[in-house]
């Protein structure tokens, strides 16, 4: 089968080291504890791929995400033998977005120059805050001076396309210090900015300090928020997401698969794909994990979930993903795909939200406002169903 | 011959205060006369439901027959009634009392007389009965047995030396109860020639019988195939069974005579044709008076009940309309509350009674409720001279039409240590309470009375007495008629829009107190919505609390890391199922619990 004729697939690579743990962070990172250890899941996940050369030779790759933890952390060998397998166990397409996540001051010119000939053309970027007082209670290894010179290594290795990382609702954030950080982002001129709130998760440094330091009020995020998609519209980037914003030509194309309900493929400890109708993840364990891929006789289960998506929760989740994007949700391919109206279904619900101004209805197209966005969870599970949705005869929401 | 036989019946009680031991020396008893063997034995043989060996209170009487051989030699029938233990059920104590000659009066020889040991006490000597003190738990260290007999002596004024002294739980002394209960109570009296009457002391529905009547013959006798006359009503059945109950059913017998206790049945549909109380008496040549004492027993608190599932109206009527088979005293009629959607208004005697039907309607048959805050009844008089009983608040009348309004007053006796004397006058001052008098039992303990709003009481009174005297002090009260009060209605208005289901009747001077803390609790409990709910107290037009809930702005997962759809999934699952359940009040949208956290009454108010 050639290329062109394939079906397109994101591929996400999980690397779960970091030079240390944030204090807000409960992805599943750690830091190795030797080089070996980083080599041995190197070849682990390497051997996963492998593993996956049958069941994926009907896909071709149009993006390719190494994400982490910090994926930069584990230096470049070991990332240019990754890229290697990829290569050898998938045919990804020729234009794909390679994209790495990168922290700063784990970064050098030498090492961009040398992932960008291998093909990487997308660096994404950990800044969070260009206050040092705020990434000082994230517990973040680096200063903005350190982010600046990384950023300034990836421009001069020629890496056209940039994100960087930004957060808000920091311990001693303001909204004047939110401000400067907007500012000196935009300054520096990268091509995407994504935008997180801070979440207080328990196990976390951070959570077990929620009492004693000084977090912004809700109200204050609320106004942060706003502020940063208005800010950030004037000066280029329009919101495309609840927490992302780009250029013109430069939305994260891999990102999207996820919010457009499109195939991707996580390999790694604790990755998570949505492949052949299926949503599942990788177990947890890094050891488990290890083991089973290298003693195919041992028999350890690597899938941790593993559910096939009914048609029902198909739309349920078609709605809740379509909302999180500007541009919404289309009532003609909603019917397209699913074989129902979604004004006969929702619009009733929807219509105190665009009184409101939570959300907006036109051309045959549903979207949130950013004000809505910020309480999509309250709006989604209000008109929500999953799988109560009667006897409606349906399609299955497969394209 | 018949005369011969009743020398050898006693029939008696067991009455003392909540936990003093009356079921476990039920059990003692009929174990010593093997009446049951031990390994049949389950703790409380005698409280048949669930709930009560639960509780460890006794909410129906019981009554069973026990042979007992003597050591005299002599072979006696020993019917033991049992009878229920809370101040909610003092009529149905009184009539199962009135079919004894005796009662034991057992008390707790490390806690002394309890308020309801009095009351219960009273009842027993106003029933005309031989009481005997039974002294229990002298094989606890604290126990003080001369304290206790000396206190029986003084304020009831009973001689209770040389009583049994016992231990219900190990079984010591169970012989000198035996004995006493021979010796001091006496055999039944009456005249089997004379016209049937029959004191009706307990009735239960079984759905093969129908209603199982519980009587104690006084005069006269009955057998299958008469055809008798309940004398209050005049309603006639014929006799299907008599018989006798023993801890493990019913075992007829051909007939029942004077001084005997057995049951009847005759075919009748439901116990509210069988009033406890009731006599019953031949259809032909009957008795020309019923026996004294007889009344129907009013509710005193009524509650709306309404399934938290609107969809389960009906399943909730025929609940309630099953536990009525049993529970003469439960009413109920249909309402409908804007808020809650269809339900009932019920009466109950009082509150524990009320929190048994919510109980048994939840774990029987598997509903949820919402109740609304309970109620008393208020008789207002209006302008034009019309009486208006009114049991639902939010059918008060309006205040211009009002002439005068009175509300239930009950008699209160509470005993308490002498240490709390100051505190439990604080409270009774507090909940409106007007002091009568105080007397000490002891050195340690004193009896207060006092006439106290019956509103007061429900309200957390008890609750507030146990937290303020660490749990010492005991409550007895009985109603003592209606007085005029100063009565307003208070609204609760969410978003602008009154809550009919929150409304209550409160005295004037609590009105500011407990509408102010009615309404942080709301704002406590209401979730926030993508508005401001403003929370108004009113009376009439008149806003006397307010509170915001703030509006929610920010509800959002941002990050979705690495394509994790299914924990977002989840999160709205999860979120979704919460809202199922909210009830819409008006614009607001309350979930039950919130609800029930708001009525729950808690602490100091």
């Amino acid at each position: 089968m050639q290329t062109m004729d394939k079906k397109r697939l994101g591929l996400y690579l999980h690397i779960p080291f970091c030079r240390s743990k944030c204090a807000y962070c409960d992805f599943f990172s750690l830091v190795p504890s030797n080089e070996d250890l980083v080599e041995r899941y190197i070849n682990a996940l390497i051997l996963h791929m492998h593993s996956y050369r049958t069941g994926a030779k009907d896909y071709a790759p149009d993006t390719v995400f190494i994400g982490g933890g910090t994926p930069t952390s584990i230096g470049t060998d070991m990332l240019l033998k990754l890229i290697r397998a990829v290569r050898r166990n998938f045919s990804v397409i020729r234009g794909a977005e390679w994209t790495v996540e990168a922290n700063p001051a784990t970064v050098d010119v030498a090492m961009l120059n040398r992932l960008r000939r291998a093909g990487v053309n997308r660096l994404s970027m950990g800044l969070q805050s260009a206050n040092n007082n705020e990434l000082a209670a994230l517990s973040r290894i680096h200063r903005r001076q350190d982010f600046e010179a990384s950023f300034r290594a990836a421009r001069r290795a020629r890496i056209g396309n940039i994100n960087v990382d930004l957060m808000f609702g920091i311990p001693y954030q303001t909204r004047q210090s939110f401000l400067k950080t907007l500012r000196y982002v935009v300054h520096l001129g990268p091509e995407h900015v994504s935008l997180y709130d801070l979440m207080l998760e328990p196990g976390t440094q951070l959570y077990a300090q929620r009492q004693t330091l000084p977090f912004p009020s809700e109200d204050e995020e609320v106004d942060m928020y706003l502020t940063a998609v208005d800010f950030l519209a004037q000066h280029g980037y329009a919101q495309y997401e609840i927490s992302n914003f780009a250029r013109p030509g430069y939305m994260c194309r891999h990102n999207l698969k996820y919010w457009n309900c499109e195939e991707y493929l996580g390999l790694g400890v604790a990755a998570h794909s949505f492949f052949m109708g299926n949503r599942f993840s990788f177990i947890r364990n890094l050891d488990r994990y290890m083991n089973g891929l290298e003693i195919p006789s041992s028999a350890i289960r690597l899938t941790d979930q593993n559910d096939a998506v009914s048609p029902r929760e198909r739309l349920g989740e078609y709605i809740m993903l379509r909302f999180r994007l500007a541009a919404g949700l289309n009532v003609r391919e909603f019917a397209r795909l699913f074989g129902v109206s979604f004004e006969q279904l929702y619009g009733r619900k929807m219509q105190p939200y665009i009184q409101g101004g939570y959300a907006t209805y036109k051309n045959g197209v549903y979207a949130l406002t950013p004000k809505g966005m910020f309480v999509s969870n309250y709006i989604l599970s209000d008109i929500l169903e999953f799988a109560d949705l009667g006897q409606i005869n349906m399609f299955d929401g497969t394209r | 011959m018949a005369g011969e036989r009743r020398k050898h019946i006693r029939n008696f009680s067991i009455i003392a205060h909540i936990d003093h031991g009356k079921s476990t020396l039920a059990d003692r008893i009929l174990e010593f006369s093997n009446t049951v063997q031990q390994r049949d034995m389950e703790e409380q043989l005698l409280d048949n439901m669930d709930l009560e060996r639960e509780r460890g209170i006794t909410i129906k009487a019981r009554a069973v027959r026990i042979s007992y051989s003597a050591p005299d030699g002599e072979t006696y029938e020993l019917n033991l009634i049992d009878t229920p233990g809370h101040v909610d059920f003092n009529y149905e104590v009184s009539r199962s009392l009135n079919a004894c000659e005796g009662a034991l009066l057992v008390v707790d020889a490390t806690q002394g007389i309890q308020a309801q040991t009095l009351a219960n006490a009273y009842l027993a000597v106003d029933a005309g009965l031989e009481i005997v003190p039974v002294i229990n738990k002298i094989d606890l260290a604290s126990a003080d047995p001369d304290r206790v007999i000396r206190e029986i002596e003084d304020v009831i004024g009973i001689p209770a030396e040389g009583c049994p002294r016992i231990s219900a739980k190990t079984g010591l002394n169970i012989p000198d109860v035996m004995e006493a209960i021979l010796r001091d109570i006496p055999a039944p009296q009456g005249d089997e020639n004379a016209p049937l009457r029959c004191l009706i002391f307990d009735s239960v529905y079984n759905s093969y019988l129908g209603v199982v009547v519980y009587v104690r013959v006084k005069d006269g006798t009955v057998r299958a195939g008469d055809r008798i006359r309940l004398m209050s009503t005049g309603a006639e059945f014929d006799v299907v069974e008599v018989g006798y109950m023993d801890p493990f059913g019913l075992k007829p017998l051909d007939v029942l005579s004077a001084g005997d206790v057995g049951y009847i049945t005759a075919s009748i549909k439901t116990v509210s044709d069988t009033r406890v109380g009731d006599t019953i008496t031949s259809a032909a040549n009957g008795a020309d008076t019923p026996l004294p004492g007889f009344k129907s027993v009013l509710p005193m608190v009524y509650a709306g009940i309404y399934p938290a599932d609107g969809a389960r109206y009906g399943e909730t009527k025929d609940a309630l309309e099953k536990l009525q088979l049993n529970d003469a005293a439960l009413v109920f009629e249909p309402e409908t509350s804007a808020a809650l959607g269809f339900g009932f208004r019920c009466g109950f005697l009082g509150l524990l009674h009320m929190e048994i039907i919510e109980e048994r309607l939840e774990r029987e048959f598997n509903l949820d409720l919402i109740t609304t805050a309970p109620s008393v009844i208020y008789e207002v008089t209006l302008h034009d001279g019309t009486v208006v009983r009114v049991d639902n608040p939010s059918n008060y009348p309006a205040p211009e039409t009002i002439e005068f309004a009175a509300e239930p007053i009950v008699a209160a006796n509470i005993i308490t240590p002498t240490e709390y004397v100051g505190n439990i006058m604080d409270l009774c001052q507090d909940r409106r309470g007007t002091f009568i008098d105080m007397k000490y039992i002891d050195d340690g303990r004193a009896e207060l009375h006092y006439k106290l709003p019956l509103n007061e009481i429900i309200y957390d009174f008890f609750d507030t007495m146990k937290s303020r005297t660490k749990g010492y002090a005991s409550l007895d009260y009985e109603l003592a008629g209606y007085e005029p009060s100063e009565l307003v209605k208070l609204d609760f208005l969410l978003n602008g829009e009154i809550v009919d289901a929150l409304t209550f009747i409160v005295h004037k001077d609590k009105a500011y107190p407990r509408a102010r803390k009615i309404a942080e609790k709301l704002k406590d409990n209401i979730p926030r919505q993508l508005f401001e709910i403003p929370i108004q107290a009113a009376i009439g037009s008149k806003i006397i609390a307010r509170e915001t809930v703030k509006a929610l702005r920010k509800d959002v997962l941002a990050k979705c890391y690495g394509g994790d759809i299914t924990r977002k999934k989840k999160l709205l699952e999860k979120q979704k199922e919460g809202k199922k359940k909210m009830r819409q009040l008006g614009s607001v949208q309350v979930s039950p619990e919130a609800f029930m956290a708001v009525l729950r009454l808690d602490d100091e108010s």
